[in-house]
C-alpha cells in the first residue's frame, strides 16, 4: 500500500502564547485533490507552511510520500511544489528567467529547464511579453506565473495557498486545466481557498480547520452527511440557526456546511447603520 | 487632475493638520511597536552608537569650520568663506549617494492612496527624513560656521544667520532634487546610458585639465598673492553658484554694502527657486501617480515570441549554484540606483582628482601619492560592496520562500550569492585600476599586487561576516530605488567595525611597507591574512545550513512583509 501524500501527527505551532495550530493529524491519500479550509486566522497559512518545510512545528511530526519532513527536507522538497502566500517571486527577472532559475534550482539540466519554461510560458499565456520583469506583471499574471514554477520540476505533491485570489476568469480556468491534468496523471494536490465553488467543484476530500483544530476532515459527501445528521438531531429542539439553510430535498453547498461547521454572523439591522 | 492644481486651500486646514497628526503617530507607533521585539531594541542601541558617531563627526566638522570660518573673517577674507560653504555643500549633496545606508526611504505610495493634496505631499515628502544624520551633521557644520563668523565680528552674525539659512533651505531642496531626478533616469535604460555616456566624457574632460593648464596656465614662479591661479580663475563662476552667494552677501554686508548683499541673497533664493522648480516638478509627476518601471508595460508589449534562453554554465559550478549566480548579476545588471551606487569609487577618484591644489608641487593630497590612488579606490568600491554583502537576501524579499521550498542546501545559495558578488568586486578593481591609471597616472606594480591580495583578504573578511548578518539582521531592499533605505542599526555597527580592522590593517600594513621601501611584504602579509580569513570563512558556511533553519522565521516574516 502506498504511503499517504501527507501526515500529521498532533501538528502543533504555538507563537507565544497563541496556538494557532493545534494537534492535528491530517492524512492525504495519493491522487487526492484535497481541500483545506477555515475562515480567516483559522491556521491554514500556518499548517500549509509547516507542511512545505517554511516554519518549524511546536510539536508533532510531518511526513510527506513516507518521509519525514524533518529528517530528510532536501528529499521531501524535491518531491513537491508550492505557490505560497506571497507567492516568492523574483520581481526583476523575466519570467523565462524565473522559470529557468527555479528549474535549476530543483536539479532540471539547462535544456530541460529552458524547454520546460517555454512550454509553461506558452501555455499559461504568458510567453508574447518575454521582456517584461516579473514585478511588472498583472496579479493574475503573477499567479499563473508561480504556478507554472511550481510545477516544472514535475512535483508529485502540489500546495497551493489561495491560488484564485485575484484571478480573473480566464486566467482561473487556465489554472484550473492545469491542475486538473496533474491530478489525471497522479498527482497530489493540497489547495487552500477562500472560493469555496472552486473548492466544491474541484476537491473531493476537504479538511475544516477552526481555531487551528481540526473540526472536519473526509470527502464532500461524508461531509455533508454529517452536518445534516447533526441538524436532523439539533431540529426537534427548535435550536436558532445563523447558518442558511438548504431548500427541503436539495443538496447543501460547501458554503453552507463550511458555514454551519464554523459558524458565522449577519448583521443585524441597527448594526453599522451610517454605512446606508 | 482634481487635487493637483485645487490646492487653495492651506496647509493648516484641518484636514492637513489631521494627516500630518496622522502621520506623526503612525512614525511614533512603528518606533514604538518596533521596540517590543528583542532585534527592535537592539537596533535602537545600534542606531545610539552610529549617532554618537555622528555627533562626535558633526561636531569635530562644525568645530573645524567654525575656527577655519572665525580665521577667514578675521584676516578680512570674508569672501573666502565660500570655501567652508563648498564643504558643506559637497558633503551635504555627495555624502548621501556615497552612503545610502544612513538615509531614510520614502515610499509615495504608502501615502498616495489617501486624500492628501499636493502641497501635504510635498511637505510629508520633504520632511520625511529631514532628520536623518546626513542632514543634522551638515547643518552643525553651518552653525559651527555662524558661530565662528559671530566670533570673529558680531555685527556679520544677522547677515551670516540670514545667508545661512537660505543656504541650508537650499541644501535640503538639492538633495531631495538630485535623489528624485537621478531615480528618474536611472529607472530607464536610455537614459542610464545616456548618463554613463556623460559620466564617461566627464572622466575623458579630466585629462584635458592638465595640458590646458599647463598652455594657458601661468609658468612663471609661483605667484605670490592671497588665491592660487586656478582659483582666481574660477572665482567669477563660483561667485554665481550657490555657495559663492552665500559667502558674497556676507562679504557685501562686512563692506556695508547691504544692497549688494540682499542681491546675492536675491540671487541665492533665484538658485533656490530653480531647485524648488526642478523638484516640485518631480513630486507633481508621483503625485499623478507616475510608475517608474525597468520594462515596458506587459499589455503594451507585442513582441514575437522567441525561443527561451538556456541558463548560464559555469564552469566547475554546479546547476543551482550557476542559477544563483546569473539571479543575482541579473538583478544588479537591471538596477539602475545599483549600478550607479558601484560607479561611486570612481566619482570619489574624480573628486580627488580635482580637489584643489595645496601640495608642494601644486597637487591635491592623493596627487601626491598617486601609487595610493588605486588602493584606495578598490578600498572604497569594497565599502560600497559591503551594503551588499551584509544584506545578501535584501533584495529577494518574498522570494526569500523560494530558497527555503527548494531542495538547494543553504550554504551553496550563500556560497552563489558570495561568488556573484566576487565578480562584481573583480569588475570594480578593473574599473577603479583603469581610473586610477587614467586620472593618476599607472600605479606601480607592487602596490598593484598588494592591493589584489588586500581585496581578497577584505573579500573574504567581508563575506564571513556579511553572511551572518545577512540571516541576523535582514532588511528588505529595492534594487529600483536610489539610496535612501536604511540598513539595520545593527548591521550598520557591524559593518563598520569590520571595515575598521580590514581597512585600517591594510592601510597600516601598506604605509609601512612602502615607508620601508618593501612592497612585496604587504602582499605577503596580506596573503597571510587571506589564508585566516578564508579558514573561518569555510566554518562559517559550513554552519550556514543551521544558521538559516533557526533563523528561518524571522527571516521570511523581516523579508515578506509590505
Amino acid at each position: 500500500m502506498d504511503a499517504p501524500a501527507v501526515s500529521t501527527e498532533h501538528l502543533t505551532r504555538r507563537f507565544g502564547d497563541l496556538i494557532a495550530v493545534d494537534d492535528i493529524d491530517l492524512r492525504v491519500t495519493p491522487g487526492q485533490f484535497f481541500g483545506f479550509l477555515g475562515p480567516n486566522g483559522a491556521g491554514k497559512s500556518t499548517t500549509i507552511k509547516m507542511l512545505t518545510g517554511l516554519l518549524a512545528p511546536s510539536a508533532g511530526r510531518i511526513e510527506i510520500l513516507g518521509l519525514d519532513l524533518a529528517a530528510h527536507p532536501a528529499e521531501v522538497k524535491r518531491q513537491i511544489g508550492v505557490v505560497p502566500e506571497g507567492m516568492a517571486l523574483f520581481g526583476r527577472l523575466t519570467g523565462a528567467e524565473y522559470l529557468n532559475f527555479v528549474g535549476r534550482m530543483y536539479g532540471l539540466d539547462r535544456k530541460t529547464a529552458s524547454q520546460r519554461a517555454a512550454e509553461l510560458l506558452d501555455f499559461m499565456q504568458l510567453a508574447d511579453q518575454p521582456k517584461a520583469l516579473v514585478t511588472d506583471y498583472s496579479h493574475g499574471m503573477q499567479k499563473k506565473l508561480a504556478l507554472a514554477a511550481a510545477v516544472i520540476h514535475g512535483p508529485r505533491i502540489l500546495f497551493l495557498d489561495e491560488p484564485f485570489e485575484g484571478v480573473d476568469a480566464i486566467a482561473s480556468g487556465t489554472l484550473k486545466a492545469m491542475l486538473q491534468r496533474m491530478i489525471a496523471r497522479g498527482a497530489t494536490i493540497f489547495l487552500t481557498s477562500h472560493v469555496l465553488e472552486i473548492v466544491e467543484r474541484l476537491c473531493s476530500h476537504l479538511a475544516i480547520i477552526h481555531r487551528g483544530r481540526l473540526v472536519a476532515q473526509g470527502s464532500l459527501e461524508e461531509l455533508r452527511a454529517g452536518v445534516e445528521a447533526q441538524t436532523a438531531v439539533t431540529a426537534p429542539d427548535g435550536a436558532p440557526s445563523s447558518s442558511p439553510a438548504a431548500p427541503r430535498g436539495e443538496k447543501l453547498t460547501l458554503e453552507e456546511i463550511f458555514l454551519r461547521i464554523v459558524g458565522g454572523s449577519r448583521l443585524a439591522e441597527q448594526e453599522l447603520s451610517w454605512l446606508g | 487632475m482634481a487635487g493637483l492644481n485645487a490646492v487653495p486651500s492651506s496647509l493648516a486646514s484641518p484636514e492637513a493638520r489631521g494627516q500630518f497628526a496622522a502621520i506623526a503617530r503612525l512614525r511614533w507607533c512603528i518606533f514604538v511597536n518596533s521596540l517590543r521585539t528583542l532585534r527592535g531594541r537592539l537596533e535602537v542601541v545600534s542606531w545610539i552608537f552610529v549617532g554618537m558617531g555622528f555627533a562626535a563627526f558633526g561636531l569635530g566638522g562644525a568645530f573645524g569650520l567654525g575656527a577655519a570660518s572665525w580665521a577667514i573673517v578675521s584676516r578680512g577674507h570674508v569672501e573666502w568663506l565660500g570655501l567652508p560653504f563648498w564643504a558643506v555643500l559637497l558633503y551635504w549633496q555627495l555624502f548621501p549617494l556615497m552612503a545610502t545606508a544612513f538615509t531614510e526611504n520614502f515610499d509615495s505610495s504608502n501615502f498616495l492612496r489617501f486624500p492628501l493634496r499636493y502641497r501635504s505631499y510635498f511637505l510629508i515628502r520633504m520632511a520625511y527624513g529631514a532628520l536623518d544624520p546626513v542632514n543634522l551633521v551638515a547643518s552643525l557644520w553651518l552653525v559651527g560656521i555662524a558661530a565662528g563668523i559671530g566670533v570673529a565680528a558680531p555685527r556679520l552674525l544677522p547677515a551670516a544667520l540670514l545667508a545661512l539659512t537660505a543656504f541650508a533651505i537650499l541644501n535640503l531642496l538639492l538633495a531631495r532634487t538630485i535623489f528624485a531626478w537621478l531615480e528618474r533616469w536611472l529607472a530607464r535604460r536610455r537614459t542610464r546610458e545616456i548618463l554613463g555616456i556623460l559620466f564617461l566624457l566627464i572622466i575623458i574632460g579630466i585629462q584635458f585639465i592638465g595640458p590646458l593648464m599647463g598652455r594657458y596656465g601661468n609658468h612663471g614662479e609661483r605667484r605670490v598673492g592671497p588665491l592660487p591661479p586656478l582659483v582666481a580663475k574660477l572665482l567669477p563662476a563660483e561667485r554665481a553658484l550657490p555657495p559663492g552667494l552665500a559667502a558674497e552677501a556676507i562679504a557685501r554686508a562686512a563692506q556695508g554694502r547691504f544692497g549688494a548683499a540682499l542681491g546675492a541673497l536675491a540671487l541665492q533664493c533665484a538658485w533656490g527657486g530653480v531647485i524648488f522648480w526642478l523638484l516640485d516638478m518631480r513630486l507633481r509627476a508621483q503625485y499623478r501617480g507616475e510608475s517608474l518601471s525597468e520594462s515596458a508595460a506587459p499589455a503594451a508589449s507585442r513582441e514575437k515570441t522567441r525561443p527561451a534562453r538556456t541558463g548560464w554554465e559555469l564552469p566547475g559550478i554546479s546547476g543551482p549554484v550557476a542559477a544563483v549566480v546569473e539571479k543575482e548579476l541579473r538583478y544588479l545588471s537591471r538596477s539602475g540606483p545599483m549600478l550607479f551606487t558601484l560607479l561611486m569609487p570612481v566619482v570619489v577618484l574624480l573628486i580627488f582628482r580635482l580637489a584643489p591644489a595645496n601640495g608642494p608641487r601644486g597637487h591635491s593630497g592623493l596627487a601626491q601619492h598617486a601609487g595610493f590612488a588605486f588602493p584606495a579606490g578598490a578600498a572604497y568600491a569594497l565599502l560600497i560592496l559591503s551594503n551588499l554583502i551584509y544584506n545578501n537576501f535584501g533584495a529577494d524579499a518574498r522570494g526569500i520562500q523560494f530558497f527555503f521550498l527548494s531542495p538547494v542546501r543553504f550554504r551553496e545559495i550563500v556560497l552563489a550569492k558570495n561568488l556573484a558578488h566576487a565578480a562584481v568586486l573583480a569588475l570594480e578593481m578593473v574599473i577603479v585600476w583603469i581610473a586610477a591609471c587614467v586620472m593618476f597616472g599607472r600605479p606601480p606594480l607592487g602596490i598593484t599586487l598588494a592591493t589584489l591580495a588586500g581585496a581578497l583578504f577584505g573579500a573574504l573578511a567581508n563575506f564571513l561576516a556579511g553572511n551572518l548578518m545577512s540571516l541576523y539582521a535582514p532588511k528588505k531592499y529595492d534594487f529600483a530605488v536610489l539610496g535612501r533605505q536604511r540598513a539595520a542599526g545593527t548591521t550598520v555597527l557591524a559593518n563598520l567595525a569590520v571595515q575598521i580592522v580590514v581597512i585600517g590593517l591594510a592601510a597600516a600594513t601598506l604605509v609601512m611597507a612602502t615607508h620601508y621601501d618593501r612592497i612585496w611584504i604587504a602582499t605577503l602579509v596580506f596573503l597571510a591574512l587571506a589564508a585566516v580569513a578564508f579558514a573561518g570563512y569555510t566554518i562559517v558556511l559550513g554552519r550556514i545550513d543551521g544558521v538559516a533553519l533557526a533563523r528561518r522565521e524571522s527571516l521570511i516574516a523581516e523579508l515578506c512583509r509590505a
